[in-house]
């Protein structure tokens, strides 16, 4: 047993090592592994099945009393506006932020924000370096191989953002076929790639983080990138860099849904979890949180 | 974001920086000499044992064993859990001792033997002849690939934001994440050009400083 | 007994046979040269008897003292240390000390001796200090470099280097100091002043074993001299028995030949 997870976390850290390296610091600007997305099935989550067995319970141990015992919670965020990010006194803020304060104080533990790259979420998880992900987590089939999902909370659509003076040459994903688009790898964004007929005959970049797939774009390197909505409003802003860059409103990807990933096992934590999401909605607390970063309309209970 | 907004928050991560380059080297330079020590044994089993995990560390990207570190222990249910700043700082230490390890195994390879064999028929103890007659020299003939090596290391620091230690370039990254503005990634060249500048001013002194006799 | 008795010496590397049973003595006060072509095993012989080659069998003494018997277990680090400060080596290369000055290149070796590990009252080291110091500045003064005393070796030339290397070997008095082809090195107008300090060393009674090239120089100062060849001495005798009157085939032939190309 301690061998198979041994050979497969060699397998794991090298596949992972691997998309790490090509995102590297190398060459700043081609960084990203580019592959055509009609040939691409491999995934890189697909070498985290070997590790699911991880909930270890140690002398009858659950997963909720590991966390208990700990007395903190560890919630895996990257920093991306509105979900979690510092304001200007460097104070962490954001729908997330809010909504994991507040479900936090239902249970009776204590936040611990950990900053992650989001590529490696899965090994987080499993490494017990955070026990959830909680920041806009779009809910995958593929993800529900690794992860255990709570209620979703949030509608959520991939965005697709381009230079705003290339906006007009795509009217429908069909326009977008041999061009080269930016993701995030692992994302959401990534699946609407793979399963849009449209784009099969498209370039795909996989980068390390959704601000990078903006950057390919501002910078020409990329046509396009699809991003979490949500981001990709708040990143293209009046004031940011990326305002130059449009979302393209006329092409609607497939509507998804955001929730809180934790360790596959890890029921009774879930239970717990959307129990309390369930009262913070009932109190109308959600909605309330939503309003403040403008996500009302997004809401998905509580509303 | 005004500039000294993001200077200082910049500054921060390179404070970060600072601290992994700082130990980084504070614990690699004597570290490498003893696995230099192995390597160059008489005893088979160690140099061997050495040798191998001198090539298995130099011949694998710094990330992986970032990410292996810092990983390992919690994918195979052990009970250690290493903050991320304190694998940073193992990862980096093991691997640049074994670089260092090997320079200085090249410089000790590059003293003739008749250094060794003058101290000899003068009836000096090993120790003597390695402290008093070939450190020296061996320093003097590092001192340009060490040089080499450290401002590598003053780079390789942004390595750490693999596993999100928030240094120089993961500190701008987060400001492009959340503030929508792109020129602090370039800032942030400034700071290691700075960095490495003084650097190279140290070592150049270093170099003069040793270069009164030639050989 | 001769002051020095070297008995039925053999070394070999690997299959290689070097020395096939050297048998040869002297007296004290003598200069011995030893001649031959490379390849013929002087050199190792030299390092032999410095420790620097350990021999397969055979027995090395100086004045009484059994230095070297291969029937003995190995010696020590410690012991090799003690037995080797008999003899003196003065080698080919000079391997002077780059990082020290040609005072600290002389005084290094004894200083470590007389001063490591040893408690000392401060007063006392410095005592000791100056005599290595006054030893070393009269030894440089013998070889003609008192002038040079604070210079760095690169700052000399060849036949300087080897006059402080020579400096550097008798530091430590030895009973008998070995040169390795001390001018082979050299540019030729050099061996002029390395030989002349050798010279000057046989008027202070010093015993010493020369291995040279120089047939002239091994003629004129020598009081015995070996021949070499192919691991075993082929001629041993003064130089007007050897170069005068040579008994052996390769003898003949060699000085012929060394004669032509000097």
């Amino acid at each position: 047993m301690k061998k198979r997870i041994l050979s497969v976390l060699v397998g794991a850290v090298m596949c992972l090592g691997l998309c790490g390296c090509g995102g590297g610091e190398s060459n700043s600007n081609v960084n990203g592994s580019v592959d055509n997305s009609g040939a691409n099935s491999t995934n890189n989550n697909s070498s985290a099945d070997g590790d699911s067995s991880t909930p270890d319970n140690n002398g009858g141990e659950t997963d909720w009393d590991y966390i208990v015992n700990k007395g903190k919670l560890v919630v895996g965020i990257t920093y991306n506006v509105p979900m979690n990010y510092q304001d200007d006194s460097g104070e962490l803020i954001g729908f997330e932020t809010e909504f994991t304060k507040a479900v936090c104080e239902k249970l009776g533990v204590e936040p611990d924000f950990q900053v992650i790259e989001w590529t490696k979420k899965e090994f987080e998880l499993n490494a017990k370096t955070i026990d959830l992900v909680w920041n806009g987590l779009t809910v995958t089939d593929e993800r529900k191989e690794n992860m255990l999902f709570s209620k979703s909370y949030l509608k959520n659509k991939q965005a697709t953002v381009v230079k705003a003076e290339n906006a007009d040459k795509y009217p429908t994903t069909a326009e977008m076929g041999s061009i080269t688009i930016a993701v995030e790898g692992g994302s959401a964004g990534e699946d609407v790639i793979k399963n849009d007929e449209a784009l099969k005959g498209c370039t795909k970049v996989s980068m390390e983080a959704q601000k990078d797939a903006l950057l390919e774009v501002k910078t020409g390197q990329a046509d396009a990138c699809i991003i979490d909505f949500t981001m990709a409003k708040a990143a293209t802003a009046e004031g940011t860099d990326f305002a130059d860059l449009k979302v393209l409103e006329n092409i609607q990807n497939t509507d998804e849904e955001y929730a809180i990933g934790a360790r596959l096992g890890d029921t009774e934590t879930i239970a717990k979890i959307n129990a309390a999401i369930d009262e913070l909605a009932a109190e109308g607390k959600l909605l309330e949180i939503a309003k403040k970063y403008n996500l009302d309309d997004a809401l998905l209970i509580g509303a | 974001m005004s500039f000294w907004d993001v200077t200082r928050q910049l500054a921060d991560g390179f404070g970060i920086t600072l601290l992994i380059f700082g130990i980084t080297l504070a614990a690699s330079l004597p570290l490498g000499l003893i696995i230099t020590f192995g390597s160059m044994s008489k005893i088979p089993p160690i140099k061997w044992i050495t040798k191998v995990f001198v090539w298995i560390i130099r011949g694998t990207p710094l990330m992986l064993q970032i990410i292996l570190i810092f990983y390992g222990p919690g994918l195979l249910n052990w009970d250690v859990k290493l903050p991320r700043l304190t694998a940073v700082l193992i990862a980096f230490v093991i691997n640049y001792s074994c670089y260092f390890s090997e320079i200085y195994r090249g410089g000790i390879e590059s003293i003739s033997k008749g250094q060794y064999e003058a101290g000899q028929v003068l009836g000096m103890t090993k120790t003597q002849i390695f402290f008093k007659i070939v450190l020296f020299q061996v320093v003097k003939r590092i001192v340009p690939p060490m040089g080499n090596e450290i401002i590598t290391l003053v780079k390789d620091t942004s390595l750490a934001r693999v596993i999100a230690v928030a240094e120089l370039v993961k500190a701008a990254e987060n400001i492009i994440s959340v503030k929508g503005i792109i020129w602090p990634l370039f800032y942030v060249g400034a700071f290691y050009l700075l960095f490495s500048a003084l650097l190279t001013m140290l070592l150049n002194f270093a170099e003069k400083k040793m270069n009164y006799y030639s050989g | 007994m001769s002051f020095l008795e070297v008995k039925n010496i053999f070394k070999s590397f690997g299959k290689t046979e070097v020395l096939k049973g050297i048998d040869f003595s002297m007296e004290k006060g003598e200069v011995l040269a030893i001649i031959g072509s490379s390849g013929s095993g002087k050199t190792t012989l030299l390092r032999c008897m410095n420790f620097l080659e350990t021999p397969d069998t055979g027995t090395i003494s100086v004045n009484g003292n059994v230095l070297f018997n291969s029937d003995e277990p190995p010696y020590s680090d410690a012991e090799k240390r003690e037995k080797r400060l008999h003899f003196g080596l003065v080698f080919q290369q000079f391997n002077l000390f780059p990082q020290y000055n040609v005072l600290k290149n002389v005084s290094l070796a004894p200083d470590l001796r007389q001063l490591k590990g040893k408690k000392f009252s401060k007063a006392e080291k410095k005592e000791i200090k100056k005599q290595i110091d006054d030893n070393s500045r009269r030894l440089l003064d013998t070889v003609g470099l008192s002038d040079k005393v604070n210079n760095f070796p690169c700052e000399l030339s060849g036949g300087q280097q080897q006059r402080v290397a020579i400096a550097r070997a008798l530091a430590l008095n030895p009973d008998i100091l070995c040169f390795d082809e001390p001018t082979s090195a050299l540019d030729p107008e050099l061996t002029g002043e390395v030989l002349r300090v050798i010279r000057e060393l046989k008027t202070s009674d010093r015993t010493m074993i020369v291995v040279t090239h120089e047939m002239n120089f091994a003629r004129g100062v020598a009081d015995k001299v070996i021949f070499m060849a192919d691991g075993v001495i082929e001629e041993y005798g003064t130089p007007d028995e050897v170069f005068g009157a040579p008994k052996s085939e390769k003898t003949k032939s060699f000085l012929e030949k060394s004669l032509e190309n000097p």
